[in-house]
């Protein structure tokens, strides 16, 4: 049987392609994330360790530090004459004379002390006094930060002024853009204290520890080692977490590498029948035909797993050399491959070849030696055997529709989980059914247009079981996409519904003097401005918050808001945003007592998410009460669709410097969180992309070994009178025929998953979030799987298409 | 006779220097070597000769399947030689109809639908004159129960008689059929021969037929003889012994 073997390995290599290249790329990719994940955690490591420079211990919990724990530190550092360098960071606002860099830059913090600081500088100097500023050298090239430029960190009366004296280089761990002294830091509120690098001066690191742990209350004082292996570690679990969820999509991938897998060694073996009862027929025992292949199958394993592997670690490195060479050597550090999860690669690949063969070989032993010669036959649509798995697949899809709307009304993911999957092993199993329906609707609504598609459809159902398993690796793609796409569309219609409640105006300008027409007129004027409406209000002084404008919007300054309910305020009670609340240190008084020009009066308080600066609300009725002069002291901004909120921030912050006014962006928060969603989105889209990419090989492999297996009929189909580009035509139309039928079916099941889904999660933090139907995108999906499925079948086509009909005639 | 006249004055297909050569250099084989042929209209010629005689060859090259390496065919006045594949398609489509030994029809579609698909890829309507000759086709070849059938669901003679009605049912002025009763009975195989000799005689058709059967030669007008690529004898209207000469010294 060895010769049988080898022979038949060479002879049908060419159709084991298909087959190889799902099995490599499966196991390549869970290569390149180990490949990935390691360099990222030598970097990270790298950083963690560069980050305490000439340190003996640091002080600080997992996850920072307190400020008791902090400031005891820092006191006994002064006692004893030690030196410290504070680490820590925040999201700060930032402004550079009259250009806002952003409402959320990153501020780190710098030593003064040489040798203490963790920075390289590579221009100009190191920080001497606390207010001096270090940036990040990518960060002052984007933004056009030079040295000698004045930072303004923070905003309102806490806000910081600082000089930048010098550009570093970037670091990987608790890196930021810019960064500042401790000391001013400190002062700015949002920045975060992570721990304490600390120098022993008089070297007794001992006593010192000792000394420590008495004053701090949670705080841990480790050595810098045994510090830095803590928070690697950490670190590493991050990275970790992100490596298992993209094993996730790993999987989905050799899901539907099984199915490719499967299919092709069903197409393969059911072409060598006549080989296979010829064998019998000279003597092989049904074992032996059997175990030559599997031997077969076991070959393509190993080969298609060991080139998987080579290949992933080689796409590993290059990415890694990419990033380097494009984000900088400090972003990434070095491959190091685990020889556990290329094992676990490679084995993997093996077994998932080896089970998708499985089923398929075991249908070689029944070939009986008369089928040798007899013609072969194409199986029965309605055979025994299908209509046991239609009433199976029936009966999975009723069970777990039931535990659908059970997990929909008891709020549970992982119900919602279980139903899904198996609902859709449940469609799966109703393929044959379903697809060649499907198939030869689409056909009818396509038959007008000519013989080639009617020919196709015929030729696309002729058997049931291939077509639904071809379809079904596309589906898995398919549905994945479609469910996130449906999914993602409706929680970001509750998130935008929640972020018109909390940024109701676009841009405000508030102030404590009367704006006059002028200033109006030029915000009016501002390109991207698409309404300005001036607030009236007057100046109050309150306890705990000193001078505050008190602005009470009338009905068209509200109206022109994204969320005019959220500035409605009850005659007689006050409304206080999180910028005032900032200043009451968090703890409002039920009743505020607000003094405009010594009249004084007394309103209940109630506390808003809402922001529009710092200014209070209150009811225009209630406004005229208060006494004083109310004239604009604020100008409430709405912006254009796609207005870039940083050019719009830029323009109206230097019409707000000259008029003495303060800036709040709120389209730089939904810019962001805008951006965070189409992030999340498109990572998972481009990693579903992978498993759509094996299952576009699936099609392009069911629709070669279909021209391979009809090479007669289209010999005949041409003698009658099919001309080239016809049979290209009726190639193609195959192959979309089944991308369009997946793309329907995906489509379909994906949006019910992403509405189940939406009822279920996202429900339940927002109960009124509507369900929103991604119309265009969902579209796009149908109309870019139909393409894909036509350019699958574009090389097979063309093969077919090349051959004589002379030629063609003599196959067998 | 009348016919005679006919036949000098016009051939419905001819080859001349008819040469097709596989490889090159000292393994090249002659399939065809330098053939020179008429064929008369309105007969049933069959193309005789032991295997690699170059028989298919020939056939597959006068009927547009396979270009020749050498030398021309014109058939029905058109030469094929100077026509590019999409031309050559659509002439086959048109003028020629053909029968072959086995895979004839295509699986998915039933009876009728194989019969009209040369129509069907024409892109024309089954127009009356073609539906009246289908009627009348389906008729003479005993179809007419068995037009809703599968090609799996046909005895092999039923399905030769498919193909036949396919061949027929166009405006085709040759019908090429190949071994047509290669895979049959007799009972069958002449079922199937004499449909043919009827298409001659009774719908005034042309047909070629390549066999190595002497019975199925029997049922011939016309015989041409090829051995190794040349034609032996070309005998018109030849009796039994005729014909089992020409063959033993071909042998």
């Amino acid at each position: 049987m060895r010769t049988v073997l080898i022979a038949s390995l060479r002879a049908h290599t060419r159709r084991y392609v298909a087959a190889f290249v799902a099995v490599t790329i499966a196991v390549g990719f869970v290569v390149v994330t180990n490949a990935l994940a390691s360099a990222t955690k030598a970097g990270l490591s790298q950083g963690v360790d560069d980050a305490y420079p000439a340190s003996d211990l640091v002080v600080g919990e997992r996850y920072g530090i307190s400020e008791h724990d902090l400031r005891a530190t820092l006191e006994t550092a002064r006692r004893e004459g030690d030196t410290t360098s504070v680490i820590a960071n925040g999201w700060l606002p930032v402004r550079s004379d009259d250009r806002t860099l952003g409402s959320e830059v990153t501020v780190g913090t710098v030593s003064t002390d040489d040798t203490m600081r963790r920075q390289d500088v590579t221009t100009g100097r190191a920080p001497r006094s606390d207010r001096e500023a270090l940036v990040d050298r990518g960060a002052a090239k984007a933004d056009g930060i030079a040295i000698g430029d004045v930072l303004t960190l923070g905003s309102g009366p806490q806000g910081q002024e600082v000089t930048v004296v010098g550009l570093a280089d970037s670091v990987s761990y608790l890196g930021a853009d810019v960064y500042v002294p401790w000391p001013t830091l400190s002062r700015v509120p949002g920045a975060q204290a992570d721990a304490v690098s600390y120098r022993v001066g008089d070297g007794a690191v001992g006593r010192r520890t000792a000394q420590l742990e008495d004053v701090v209350d949670d705080a841990q004082v480790r050595t810098r080692p045994a510090y830095v292996d803590d928070r690697v570690t950490m670190v590493n679990q991050g990275v970790d977490v992100i490596s298992y969820l993209l094993l996730l999509f790993a999987a989905i991938a050799a899901f539907v590498a099984v199915l490719v897998i499967a299919n092709t060694f069903t197409i393969l073996f059911a072409q060598r029948t006549r080989d296979f009862a010829l064998l019998r027929c000279v003597g092989a025992t049904g074992r032996q035909v059997l175990r030559s292949v599997r031997v077969e199958s076991f070959a393509l394993a190993v080969v298609a797993s060991v080139i998987g592997v080579v290949g992933g670690a080689g796409a590993g490195y290059g990415l890694t050399a990419l990033v380097r060479a494009f984000a900088g050597p400090e972003r990434i550090g070095a491959v190091s491959l685990s020889p556990s999860w290329l094992v676990a690669a490679f084995v993997g690949g093996v077994v998932v070849t080896w089970i998708a063969a499985w089923w398929p070989t075991r249908a070689v032993t029944r070939v009986s030696p008369l089928a040798a010669l007899r013609p072969a036959e194409s199986p029965g649509v309605r055979s025994r055997g299908g209509r046991v798995r239609a009433g199976l697949g029936l009966a999975v899809v009723a069970a777990s529709t039931a535990v659908l709307v059970g997990a929909v009304t008891a709020n549970s993911l992982p119900v919602l989980l279980v139903g899904g999957m198996a609902s859709f092993v449940g469609v799966l199993l109703l393929g044959p059914v379903i697809v060649p329906a499907l198939l030869r609707a689409v056909g009818r609504l396509l038959r007008r247009t000519g013989p080639s598609l009617r020919i196709a459809s015929a030729n696309a159902v002729r058997n049931p079981r291939r077509s639904a398993a071809t379809t079904a690796s596309l589906l898995v793609g398919v549905t994945l996409t479609t469910a996130v796409l449906t999914g993602m569309a409706s929680a970001r219609g509750a998130i935008e519904s929640q972020m018109d409640a909390q940024h109701p105006v676009d841009v405000a300008l508030t102030g404590e003097t009367s704006i006059g027409a002028a200033t109006l007129r030029q915000v009016a004027d501002t390109r991207g401005v698409t309404a300005a409406r001036a607030v009236n209000g007057v100046v109050a002084t309150a306890k705990g918050l000193g001078s505050v404008p008190v602005l009470g919007p009338d009905e068209t300054a509200r109206r022109s808001t994204l969320d005019p309910a959220a500035l409605h305020a009850v005659p007689g009670r006050v409304l206080v945003p999180p910028d005032v609340l900032g200043d009451l240190d968090g703890e409002v008084p039920d009743r505020l007592t607000l003094d405009v020009d010594g009249r004084r009066t007394t309103l209940p308080t109630r506390v808003v998410g809402s922001e529009w600066g710092r200014a209070l609300v209150v009811n225009p009725a209630t406004l005229r009460g208060l006494g004083g002069d109310p004239a604009p002291l604020a100008v409430w901004v709405q912006a254009a669709d796609g207005t870039d909120p940083d050019t719009l921030g830029g323009d109206l912050g230097a019409v707000a410097r000259d008029a003495d006014l303060d800036t709040t962006n709120a389209l730089k928060d939904r810019a962001y969180v805008d951006l965070q969603l189409d992030v999340l989105v498109y990572a998972v889209l481009g990693l579903l992309g992978i498993a759509v990419a094996i299952a576009l090989v699936g099609i392009a492999n069911t629709v070669g070994l279909s021209v391979l297996e009809r090479g007669r009929e289209h010999a005949l189909l041409r003698a009658l009178g099919l001309t080239r580009r016809q049979l290209r035509r009726v190639l193609a139309a195959e192959g979309l025929l089944l991308a369009v039928v997946a793309a329907v079916i995906g489509t379909v099941l994906g949006t019910a998953y992403g509405w189940l889904g939406v009822l279920t999660i996202v429900r339940t933090a927002v109960p009124d979030a509507p369900l929103v139907m991604p119309w265009t995108e969902l579209g796009a999906v149908v109309v870019v799987a139909a393409l894909a499925g036509l350019a699958a079948c574009v090389l097979p086509a063309r093969r077919a298409a090349r051959i004589a009909p002379a030629q063609g005639l003599t196959l067998d | 006779m009348t016919t005679t006249t006919h036949e000098t004055s016009t051939t419905a297909a001819s080859a001349r220097g008819l040469t097709k050569t596989y490889g090159d250099g000292p393994a090249a084989v002659h399939a065809l070597d330098g053939i020179d042929l008429d064929l008369a209209p309105g007969r049933f010629t069959a193309v005789m000769g032991p295997s690699g005689s170059g028989k298919s060859t020939l056939m597959h090259c006068l009927a547009g399947l396979d270009r020749p390496t050498d030398g021309s065919i014109v058939v029905d006045g058109t030469d094929l030689t100077r026509l590019g594949d999409d031309d050559l398609t659509r002439f086959r489509r048109d003028r020629l109809g053909f029968v072959f030994q086995a895979f004839n029809l295509l699986p998915m579609l039933t009876a009728r639908q194989n019969i009209v698909l040369p129509i069907e890829l024409a892109g024309r309507r089954l127009d009356a004159t073609a539906a009246t000759r289908l009627d009348q086709v389906v008729d003479v070849l005993g179809l007419a129960d068995r037009l809703d059938h599968r090609p799996g669901e046909l005895s092999g003679g039923q399905q030769q008689r498919v193909a036949i009605a396919r061949a027929l049912v166009g405006d085709a002025s040759i019908v090429f059929a190949d071994e047509p009763t290669g895979n049959l009975d007799s009972t069958a195989s002449a079922e199937v021969l004499s449909y043919l000799r009827r298409s001659v005689r009774e719908l005034g058709r042309t047909v070629v037929m390549v066999t190595h059967e002497l019975d199925a030669a029997a049922y011939a007008d016309d015989v041409v003889v090829l051995a190794d690529g040349r034609i032996r004898s070309h005998l018109h209207a030849p009796s039994t012994d005729e014909l089992v000469d020409a063959l033993k010294v071909g042998a």
